[in-house]
């Protein structure tokens, strides 16, 4: 049996499309926790963006409106997350339970009318340029420029968190709030700042699943993927690097797995879909063991309301 | 230029208790200036004032003349205030350079040449790229004056700065202080140990009970002046009697080693020593070097073998601090907050935690409240704890009272051993004494301590033996009374 090159690059694209939300949602996540906050409601979030996305595409028929307005959406819910954990000083994990059942409910509600209705098409760059270089051509062109920023994203994350004077504000005030606080850092700002920054990519990461990848709302369309990135988050021990190896792992097995079933691969189906959440958590854990960088690299001050006293 | 600070008339009020009744001082630079007082007399608020953490109800601030309005860190910074707190305010896991340059505005590379300059100028020895976690007390101490000092201040409070450090580091710190002092900073020094008042400072004000009680030079005072000033009556001083020798061994440990997966702990090397009835062994040593998991080693915390600590004739190794307990011994551990008592639970409550069998708190499962609450009230009244409210949850004691509270209850089941890490670590002196006359008294009536302490008056005042621990190896053990504080020093320093 020959395989075409080109088919081999296809199905490596694929497995990096389907990678794409959870780089965003993570990356998203990983800001937020890092300056402390555990915000629990990446999926409902990311689902919140999904329907807006594809209603503001209905509605007004802009695609710019539409993936802006998702990550507004994400935006405006994330506030209230961040009302509630930081100006009430609730509890973080069931605030962000109730983020996610909330959104969840709300974009069934929204989403009633919008069921049946086919998406647009995006429109995708390098076209032309898909043909010129077997194997890498399909990997490297012809994607959404929502595509190529989810693979920037990583490399801009971790520049960010290491070189700039806002991310080593933000890993303060993750590491010690009370520190930051008395040197004078407007520790609820920063939080604010980061939890509404993971709002907009979980948003964006909905709308990329609504709009891009599979263009049309389906009720809980987001399957689950804003618990993997959540999962990524912690297992990649908060490094961006990692993340993006965690969630090419997952998205490469939910994509041959797919494969296998189709085959028909004597192996029980349950397995198959199990293996991705297994294979991603037991590389992670193997990649991030050193306890040192663990401890160098866990917010202190993760989930714990921070409230200044006068 | 000549600084001069003003603090008039200020005034903080929490509900039931006033921090600070309109408290007046005037500081000028080119001296040292003690503020002396006992935990919980004002001094903490009245320097958290001055850094612009707290805002007065009443009162105002000068700084040569100008009326300051401190109201953030941010604005104390601003003024040229720097303040080096108890608790360091760092970042754990960032670098050393990295919390040094957060919170200024300069550029990466000119930061670096001025922190350069200080640490030459003033020989600290600080690798500027490693983690703070990885520092010790003393060095986190140095970045927190370092930054300070990248801001030039007029002004630098240091908050109970050798609670955390060596006698070997504090007498760097004071070297260091009045080279500042020299340099025409403003130096304005919190603390309730005495002897450091006198070694370094030349004016003490002293604050008892939210009120100024007394400004005054250092040469017009001596320990016993200030000491009763602090207080505000005569403290007797208590000596411990000699012990009478007795053979009769109570506890034995050989062999014991104890190896940490975590690498911030210390391992334990071949420990070996015992302790006899009625006998105080003090266990000597600079934080951080084997204590605390010592202590966990000997509490039950921390399993070992079986046979390596023999206890009245019993195997007891393996045994878990409960079962420990029916034996006869007893724990006071250093952390009262989080490891002795639980914050959020109820002074009746803490009391039930630790008598679960040997008590009648409990039938069938059921908690027999009078039964606790009448044991409680008796550990209240006989240890002198301040408070008559069985009820209140007991993160709102003071250190000093939930120290005895603790001890009390470890005492009421009259123990043959009792082992303690660091139990006046932060009390004063009030409680401080009462204490060591308890831990005194245990002796007297032949029962047995384990001191372990990171203080070393305290363990020549209290120990009949010694033993230091350095790097999770114990010396061998002297006779207190051949022992002087300079060789526990160099002991502790890990020399032979």
């Amino acid at each position: 049996m020959i395989i075409d090159i080109n088919f081999i690059g296809l199905i490596i694209a694929s497995i990096m499309a389907s990678a794409v939300p959870l780089i965003l949602a993570s990356c998203g996540e990983l800001i937020t926790e890092r300056s402390g906050v555990l915000n629990l409601g990446v999926e409902g979030m990311m689902i919140i963006g999904a329907i807006s996305g594809f209603a503001l595409m209905t509605v007004t028929g802009s695609l710019i409106i539409a993936v802006f307005g998702a990550m507004l959406a994400g935006v405006l819910i994330s506030t209230i997350f961040a009302f509630l954990t930081q100006t009430l000083i609730t509890n973080h994990v069931a605030t962000g339970l109730a983020l996610t059942i909330f959104g969840i409910g709300i974009s069934a509600m929204i989403g009633k009318n919008f069921v049946g209705i086919p998406g647009k098409e995006f429109p995708v760059l390098f076209e032309g340029l898909k043909d010129t270089i077997p194997l890498l051509g399909p990997i490297l062109f012809g994607h959404s420029i929502v595509f190529y920023f989810a693979f920037a994203l990583p490399f801009i994350t971790s520049y960010f968190l290491k070189k700039t004077k806002i991310g080593l504000i933000v890993r303060a005030v993750g590491d010690s709030p009370e520190s930051a606080s008395n040197q004078g850092i407007n520790v609820k700002l920063v939080r604010y700042a980061c939890i509404l920054y993971g709002g907009a990519m979980s948003g964006l990461a909905g709308a990329y699943l609504s709009m891009i990848y599979t263009p049309q709302w389906i009720e809980n369309m987001t399957g689950g993927r804003g618990w993997i990135a959540l999962a990524l988050v912690v297992f990649s021990t908060w490094n961006p690097i990692k993340i993006l190896i965690g969630a090419m792992i997952f998205g490469g097995l939910t994509i041959i797995q797919f494969h296998m079933q189709a085959i028909g691969v004597r192996i029980p189906v349950q397995f198959l879909t199990a293996l991705p959440y297994i294979v991603t958590i037991i590389v992670l854990v193997v990649i991030s063991r050193d306890s040192r960088k663990i401890r160098l690299s866990t917010p202190s001050s993760l989930g714990k309301s921070f409230h200044k006293d006068n | 230029m000549n600084t001069n600070l003003k603090i008039s008339n200020v005034t903080k009020i929490y509900p039931g208790c006033v921090a600070n009744d309109n408290v007046s001082l005037e500081f000028n630079s080119g001296k040292i200036y003690a503020l002396l007082g006992e935990n919980g007399a004002g001094k903490s608020t009245l320097v958290k004032i001055l850094s612009g953490v707290i805002i007065p109800d009443e009162g105002k601030i000068y700084l040569n003349e100008n009326n300051l309005k401190l109201n953030s860190p941010l604005d104390a910074k601003k003024n040229d205030i720097g303040m080096v707190f108890q608790h360091f305010n760092l970042f754990e896991t960032l670098s050393v350079f990295e919390n040094l340059i957060i919170d200024s505005d300069e550029q990466r590379e000119s930061l670096r040449e001025k922190i350069d300059t200080i640490i030459k100028k003033y020989n600290f020895s600080i690798d500027l790229d490693i983690p703070v976690l990885n520092l010790s007390a003393g060095q986190k101490q140095k970045v927190e004056i370092i930054r300070c000092l990248i801001r030039s201040p007029k002004v630098l409070i240091m908050d109970e700065p050798t609670s955390v450090l060596t006698e070997q580091e504090t007498s760097e710190l004071f070297l260091s202080l009045k080279k500042f002092s020299e340099e025409g900073i403003l130096i304005i020094y919190i603390t309730h140990k005495l002897k450091e008042v006198m070694q370094l400072c030349d004016e003490v004000a002293v604050m008892r009970r939210g009120k100024l009680v007394s400004v005054s030079e250092i040469k017009n005072e001596n320990i016993e002046s200030l000491a009763n000033k602090m207080v505000g009556q005569n403290l007797k001083t208590i000596k411990k009697k000699k012990a009478k020798t007795s053979s009769d061994q109570l506890i034995k440990i050989t062999n014991l080693n104890f190896t940490s997966e975590d690498p911030f702990e210390t391992n334990l090397m071949d420990i070996n020593f015992s302790v006899n009835r009625g006998e105080c062994l003090g266990i000597a040593g600079i934080s951080g070097n084997g204590q605390s998991e010592l202590f966990q080693v000997l509490s039950g915390e921390i399993i070992s073998e079986k046979n390596s600590i023999e206890f009245n004739n019993n195997y007891i190794g393996d045994l878990s601090p409960q079962e420990r307990r029916e034996y006869l011994m007893a724990f006071s551990p250093e952390d009262r907050l989080e490891q002795a008592a639980i914050p959020q639970m109820k002074i009746f409550e803490n009391v039930a935690l630790n008598n679960f069998k040997s008590s009648n708190f409990f039938n069938n499962g059921l908690i027999n409240e009078n039964k606790i609450k009448e044991h409680s009230k008796k550990i209240i009244s006989d240890f002198n704890v301040n408070t008559d409210n069985i009820e209140l949850k007991s993160q709102f004691l003071s250190g000093g009272n939930l120290q005895k509270l603790i001890i009390g209850r470890e005492l009421i089941t009259s123990p043959d051993l009792l082992i303690c890490f660091n139990p006046t670590w932060g009390l004063d002196v009030g409680a401080i004494n009462y204490i060591h006359e308890t831990l005194i008294k245990i002796n007297e009536q032949n029962k047995s301590i384990i001191l372990i302490s990171t203080d070393t008056d305290e363990l020549l005042k209290l120990s009949d033996k010694i033993s230091v621990i350095h790097k999770g190896k114990l010396s061998t053990i002297m006779n207190a009374e051949e022992v002087t504080s300079e060789k526990l020093g160099i002991l502790m320093g890990g020399a032979n």
